[in-house]
């Protein structure tokens, strides 16, 4: 009899009918548990979290900024003036918009008599202060009470900093210029403060009327003032807020006036939170890259448990594609799973921050559920989590049903298919595009990719070369090295996993490390020998002279220099006005806000010409000047262009005469514009000084220097560098840990990767060990030859990690962030020994455990 | 009656595995003819090359040279995925060590080559034939809750639920003990029969070999002569 079958009509799997069946076969398949996928899950949701955090806590930022943007800039628009005040047409054009509320800033001096002097940031409010928010004081007075003269004295609020540093209380009296100022209250929060940026002395909040009492307010003198614009609210609209911009600068072209509105309040602050958090979402990407080494190994890990549910599968008539879909689908879910860990974690941070620390924050935050920002996380999540399972799953496809029928030698390990590496190329591209796209700055996410994609080749290489090198070494002839040397270079050897974990993990250490030295160097010992001790701000004209003199009989020894000084705005580069050039992030500073400008007959100190002729003495010919050279060149400016700045409310144009060279970290007097003499003549202006002394200064002198020049000259600001320093080691000490936090999940990602890459070698050494135990080797033997092997790996890949550590950190410092780099191995030899020894350590307890089994037990099931 | 009218066609099968020094030539010259419905046990000593020559007529190897013509295909015109889907239909694979899904119910190990192949009542077959081998009442247990014997019944109604032409099975009884092993090559017969499908049995029980319609020696890779069939 022929058993020919009834032909069922047999139908080819149609897409959506498949799609099911490989859900349905996947979830199947998971029923096995996520057994081998802890590390995978731990790696994926690691670096998830730390994009979708760093990325949602930056857009609630960015929100509670542009939301909070009327009260930020204390109302709907702001015109500001330096060192000017407005003049009766400004004044009648702002006024025909809408109500305008005056705000004066300004740094002084406060004399606390016997209790010396300190800095202070003056800000004069007029009688409707704050248009927008509240303001809060201890104790809380009205503005009538607190402001008002009383018994010869004016009113004032107070940062409680300068109550400490002068150990005054509530209640006490101090003089600022001319004024006697009893200080009222502590000021616990003020509505507008980050508009004012970051401050150098604590606040002084006071009345305009005090601030005419001081006397300070001279022509020349560095006031701001901001005029603050709110709007009738029907006519609040945004394009009302633009369409008055265009207005403002189309009518009155010469008031050189910086105008903000409530969409784009600080967008300075702005932009470097933009800036940071690309930073910090790199060390993110940095996190998940690392983790990704977790997921391939597990993947492979995968596959080599699953090969005889592939085969079989294979021998019941699914294709090998079919099959790879069937595991990558199972992956996925699992990465999806970890994924949604880390978004979890993403999304509420904003939140449990804000809940537990946003009253203690000096700016806005509005917590967000940032979909956007929370999209572009998952999508790194998904990229990376595919970019590495691709390849160990890709290898599924072959997997020979024939070794099912017989036991088979570890199949050497082949290529992919062409399909799988095309799909890998495509995913590698897409998360680069990725990369790009989201970044805020191209060339940094670009280096970024680059330094990746090496790291990744030549720690393969580095693997591939001790494996060589291994292979070739003659064979000793004790066993624990001869062990050991086999181990490092036999197929399927531990050697590429570990060198890759290892060597990121050591790499990222020694990046951080110098990083991290390198900033505080910067901040703290490279401060030059020779730089000043003291900066004198609005050092009246008239006065200077007296001033200099002053300041010889107070510190003879000293060396003191004295510049002119006045604040302008670039306006036009070239004959182009500034909103339209588009500078590079490194000088792009240049032509934000005010500049500090000068003039000079000869080149200043600390300078030299580099390219063409300096003025000569008594030029009077049209104005020129002086540009430094590397700015010049980021701004596309060559000798001969011409400049226009605005001074005071006048613009005024120079032609470029010649270029300097600056050395900017001396810290003497210098700047970026030096202009001819002729082209300020007669123009009110201030004189900046500074005092240095060639031994150094002690503090008792810096405070009799602080306290006999703010009795003798209430109108000069000095600002003792050491005190500024502090200011500015405050806010990079912060940064510098939020860094550090961010690098710590880099680290931690690659510490689970080395983990898991060990514990994958375990299992896989049992067998071997196990054999050799029968045969008779003690436990102290193998465990030698571990050691051994262990060290050995961990020393080559150390002095790679050391090697791309250094260079890695000069790229940072150099490139990124334009500072002169300085090797210290110090730490980061210290580091990455220690990592060397963590993970041999990590090594040898796993081997430990194994060793200590009994064999019989594992022989049985081998 | 010409090769395509065999269940299995083998012409002159040559194939040699591993590379370079390690290379080592299994099937010499093999030409071999099984008839639709014959069960054939094949024999020989270990190495002789059975379980490679199985492995070719179910479309798991290619031969380096020479012609495998399976239910009338020519297996060499095949390519990888449709040899795939060509096996899940018409080949039915026992294996020694059962092979089973472990994180599948023996229903759903069961159902597996027919959803595989698109069959909506994919579930309703499997049960049917889990039924058909006695093993109604294990429907939702997994492998690791099933004796040998049961596991195997699994594994030989998953080989013959999508009707298959052929069974091939290789060495099915090799892992089990005497009367379990006694039942599981009843069972296997009896399912041939009423389904008048060919088998292929690779074992080296001589006893168990008497049972086919013609036995098949290996030696070296070539075929000896065969020894003169007891019908069972």
């Amino acid at each position: 009899m022929h058993g020919s079958l009834p032909a069922t009509p047999q139908r080819r799997p149609g897409f959506a009918s498949r799609l099911p069946l490989l859900l349905r076969l996947a979830f199947r398949e998971l029923r096995g548990g996520l057994r081998g996928f802890g590390i995978f899950l731990a790696c994926i949701a690691l670096g998830v979290a730390a994009i979708a955090s760093v990325s949602s806590l930056s857009r609630s930022l960015t929100e509670g900024i542009s939301r909070e943007g009327r009260r930020i800039l204390g109302g709907d628009m702001a015109f500001s003036l330096l060192q000017r005040e407005a003049g009766a047409p400004e004044r009648a054009f702002l006024e025909s918009k809408g109500r305008v509320n005056v705000i004066a800033t300004m740094r002084a001096m406060a004399l606390a008599g016997e209790k010396g002097s300190g800095l202070v940031e003056m800000k004069a409010v007029d009688g409707g202060y704050p248009t927008v928010g509240m303001l809060e004081t201890d104790p809380q007075l009205p503005p009538a009470d607190l402001f008002a003269e009383r018994d010869g004295a004016f009113g004032a609020a107070v940062d409680p900093a300068l109550l400490a540093r002068l150990d005054l209380k509530v209640g006490d009296r101090v003089t600022v210029g001319a004024a006697n100022v009893e200080l009222r209250a502590r000021l616990v929060s003020e509505p507008d403060k980050i508009a004012d940026g970051i401050g150098f002395g604590p606040r002084l909040l006071l009345s305009q009327d005090t601030l005419k009492a001081t006397g300070l307010v001279q022509p020349g003198s560095l006031v701001r003032w901001t005029y603050r614009l709110t709007l009738p609210a029907e006519r609040s609209t945004e394009e009302a807020l633009t369409q008055i911009e265009a207005e403002a600068n189309r009518v009155l072209p010469e008031a050189g006036w910086n105008i903000r509105t409530r969409l784009n309040a600080d967008p300075r602050f702005a932009r470097n939170i933009e800036r940071f958090t690309q930073f910090l979402t790199l060390v993110g990407l940095t996190a998940l890259l690392v983790g990704g080494v977790g997921v391939a190994n597990a993947v492979r890990g995968f596959v080599d448990r699953k090969r005889a549910s592939i085969a079989t599968l294979k021998s019941l008539g699914a294709p090998g594609g079919q099959v790879v879909l069937l595991y990558l689908t199972q992956v996925m879910l699992i990465a999806l799973v970890g994924i949604g860990i880390g978004l979890a974690f993403g999304a509420v941070l904003p939140f449990v921050v804000t809940g537990l620390f946003g009253h203690l924050l000096p700016i806005p935050i509005q917590p967000t559920l940032a979909w956007s920002e929370l999209g572009i996380a998952l999508l790194y999540g998904v990229l990376t989590a595919l970019v590495f399972a691709l390849a160990p799953l890709g290898r599924a496809h072959d997997v020979p049903v024939s070794g099912l029928f017989r036991d088979q030698v570890d199949p050497e390990r082949r290529w992919p298919r062409k399909r799988y590496l095309a799909a890998l190329a495509l995913t590698v591209a897409a998360l680069v595009g990725l990369s790009l796209l989201a970044a805020y700055d191209r060339r940094i996410a670009l280096m970024f990719v680059g330094a990746a994609a090496g790291s990744f080749l030549l720690l393969r290489l580095v693997a591939l070369g001790i494996m060589a090198l291994a292979r070739r070494l003659p064979r000793p002839r004790r066993t624990a090295p001869r062990l050991a040397l086999a181990n490092i270079h036999r197929p399927g050897a531990l050697t590429p996993s570990l060198v890759l974990s290892l060597g990121l993990g050591i790499t990222l250490l020694v990046t951080l490390a110098l990083i991290d030295t390198n900033l505080t160097r910067q901040l703290t010992q490279s401060l030059p020998e020779r730089a000043p001790s003291f900066f004198f701000l609005d050092i009246p004209n008239q006065q200077a002279d007296s001033f200099e003199g002053f300041l010889k009989s107070q510190a003879s020894e000293a060396q003191i220099e004295r510049v002119p000084m006045m604040r302008g705005r670039l306006v036009t580069l070239g004959g182009r006005p500034v909103a339209e050039v588009k500078a590079p992030e490194d000088v792009s500073w240049v032509l934000e806000g005010d500049r500090g400008i000068t003039y000079a007959a000869k080149p200043p100190e600390g300078s030299k010409v580099v390219q063409g002729e300096w003025w000569p003495e008594g030029y009077r010919g049209r104005p020129l000047v002086s540009f430094d050279r590397k700015i010049a060149e980021g701004l596309g400016l060559k000798i001969g262009d011409e400049i226009t700045v605005n001074v005071l409310g006048r613009n005024i144009s120079a032609t470029i005469g010649n270029l300097r060279e600056v050395e900017w970290r001396s810290m003497g007097i210098n700047f970026v514009m030096v202009f001819s003499p002729n082209a300020f003549a007669g123009a009110p202006h201030t004189h900046l000084a500074t005092v240095t002394f060639p031994n150094g200064s002690d503090a008792a002198l810096d405070a009799r220097i602080l306290r006999s020049s703010a009795q003798a000259y209430p109108m000069v600001t000095s600002v003792r560098v050491k005190d500024a320093l502090e200011a500015v080691n405050d806010v990079v000490s912060q940064l510098v840990m939020a860094i550090r936090g961010a690098s710590s999940i880099a680290l931690i990602a690659s510490l689970l990767v080395l983990a898991g890459a060990l514990a994958a070698g375990h299992r896989a050494r049992l067998y071997d060990a196990v054999v050799l135990k029968t045969l008779g080797a003690t436990r102290a033997r193998l465990l030698s030859a571990y050691a051994l092997e262990y060290g050995l790996l961990g020393a080559a890949t150390a002095v790679f990690g050391l090697m791309a550590g250094t260079l890695a950190a000069y790229f940072i410092i150099t490139r990124v962030m334009n500072l002169s780099f300085t090797l210290d191995l110090s730490g980061a030899v210290l580091a990455s020994a220690l990592a060397v020894l963590v993970s041999v350590g990590l090594g040898l307890v796993g081997t430990w455990r194994i060793l200590s089994q009994k064999p019989a037990l594992y022989l049985r099931n081998l | 009656m010409g090769m395509q009218d065999k269940a299995i066609a083998l012409h002159d099968v040559d194939l040699s595995l591993g590379r370079g020094a390690a290379r080592v030539h299994i099937l010499k010259g093999i030409s071999l003819n099984v008839d639709r419905g014959e069960a054939v046990g094949l024999i020989g000593p270990s190495g002789s090359g059975k379980s490679t020559l199985l492995m070719t007529m179910a479309g798991l190897e290619r031969p380096d040279s020479g012609k495998v013509i399976v239910d009338g295909t020519d297996l060499a015109g095949l390519d990888e995925d449709a040899l795939a889907r060509f096996r899940g239909r018409r080949i039915g694979i026992v294996f020694q060590s059962f092979h089973l899904v472990p994180t599948m119910t023996a229903l759903e190990n069961v159902a597996l080559p027919l959803e595989l192949a698109g069959d909506d009542e994919a579930f309703e077959r499997a049960e049917a034939e889990l039924q058909a081998v006695g093993l109604g009442h294990r429907l939702h247990h997994y492998p690791a809750q099933l004796s040998g014997g049961e596991q195997q019944r699994v594994a030989i109604a998953r080989a013959i639920v999508p009707n298959p032409a052929i069974l091939v099975a290789d060495e099915p009884t090799g892992n089990l003990d005497e009367n379990t092993g006694g039942s599981i090559i009843d069972l296997l017969f009896a399912l041939k029969r009423d389904r008048g499908a060919t088998l292929v049995l690779v074992t080296h029980d001589l006893n168990l070999a008497r049972l086919c319609d013609r036995m098949v020696r290996l030696r070296s890779g070539q075929v000896e002569a065969a020894p003169a069939p007891t019908v069972a």
